[in-house]
C-alpha cells in the first residue's frame, strides 16, 4: 500500500480504530448540525424525509429516510450520486463553518450508498477471486472516492492488497495479490 | 422555492450569514439565481476551483422543476 493510499482514503474496518478519529461527543454535534441543515432545506423544498445520525467507522453518518415510501428524495440523490455528493460537500462545509473543524461526515439519501455499497462488494469479490486465481493485478474502473474505499475495504478484509492509480476524476482501484 | 433554499444553504456555509442576499431573474433560457456575500466569504462559496458553487447549482437544479438554473455568485461590494 503506498503512502498516498493512505492519506487519500484509508482502508479502515470496524475492527481498527483510528486514533486520529474525532470523540463520539464531536461526531454526534457534527450529527446535529448537520441534520438542522439538512432539515430546514427539506422543508423550504417541501420535500418528505426524516433524518437519521449515527456514527460509523469514526465519522459521522447522516441519513435522510424516505417517509412512507415518498419517492420525492429521488432527485436529491441524482445520476449517478452527483447530488447526493453535492449536498454532502455543503453539509460538511455547513458543520466546518459551526466547529472550525473539517468534516468528514457521510451523508446517505433514501439508501443509496448503501445499495452503491452492495454491489461494490460483489464486484470486489469477484475481482478479489479472480487475482487470486491468476497472482495477476487487476485495474477496475475509475471510481469517486467513497466507491474506492469501499473496495479498498473489501480487499483489504480478504488479505489482498490495493492502490489508487489515476487522476481524479478517471483514478481507479488496482487489486493486487497479496505481498510475500 | 428556489431563491428561499439557496439563502439557506449559503447562509450556513459562511462566517456573515446576515450578509447572504438572494436575488432571482426569470430569464428566456432558465432562471437565474444571483447570491451576493460577504466580501470575505466570497473564497468560500466559491471553494477551491469553483467547487463549492459547482454543488451549489447542482443542487438548485436538482430541486427545480424546470431543470437548469444558473447560480452567480457576487461579493456584497459589487466586485
Amino acid at each position: 500500500m503506498t503512502s498516498e493510499t493512505q492519506a487519500e482514503d484509508v482502508p479502515r474496518t470496524d475492527e481498527t480504530v483510528d486514533p486520529e478519529a474525532p470523540s463520539i461527543d464531536r461526531l454526534d454535534e457534527e450529527g446535529e448540525i448537520a441534520a438542522d441543515y439538512l432539515e430546514e432545506l427539506l422543508d423550504i423544498a417541501d420535500l418528505d424525509g426524516d433524518i437519521e445520525i449515527d456514527v460509523e467507522n469514526g465519522r459521522a453518518a447522516v441519513e435522510i429516510v424516505a417517509e412512507s415510501g415518498g419517492r420525492s428524495l429521488r432527485r436529491l440523490v441524482g445520476a449517478d450520486g452527483e447530488v447526493l455528493d453535492a449536498l454532502q460537500e455543503l453539509t460538511r462545509l455547513a458543520v466546518q463553518t459551526k466547529t472550525g473543524e473539517r468534516s468528514r461526515l457521510m451523508l446517505d439519501i433514501a439508501g443509496h450508498r448503501a445499495e452503491r455499497r452492495a454491489a461494490l462488494v460483489a464486484e470486489a469479490e469477484e475481482v478479489i477471486t479472480q487475482v487470486r486465481a491468476t497472482g495477476q493485478p487487476v485495474a477496475l474502473e475509475p471510481m469517486n472516492p467513497f466507491e474506492r474505499k469501499v473496495v479498498h475495504d473489501a480487499v483489504a478484509a480478504a488479505g489482498l492488497v490495493s492502490d489508487s492509480e489515476g487522476v481524479e476524476p478517471s483514478r481507479y482501484v488496482v487489486v493486487k495479490p497479496a505481498s510475500d | 422555492m428556489l431563491a428561499d433554499a439557496l439563502e439557506h444553504l449559503v447562509r450556513g456555509i459562511v462566517d456573515h450569514p446576515d450578509d447572504v442576499q438572494v436575488d432571482s431573474r426569470s430569464l428566456r433560457r432558465g432562471e437565474l439565481l444571483e447570491v451576493r456575500v460577504h466580501p470575505d466569504d466570497l473564497g468560500r462559496v466559491i471553494g477551491r476551483g469553483g467547487r463549492t458553487a459547482r454543488a451549489l447549482r447542482t443542487v438548485m437544479s436538482a430541486l427545480s422543476a424546470q431543470g437548469s438554473v444558473r447560480v452567480d455568485v457576487l461579493g456584497l461590494d459589487g466586485r
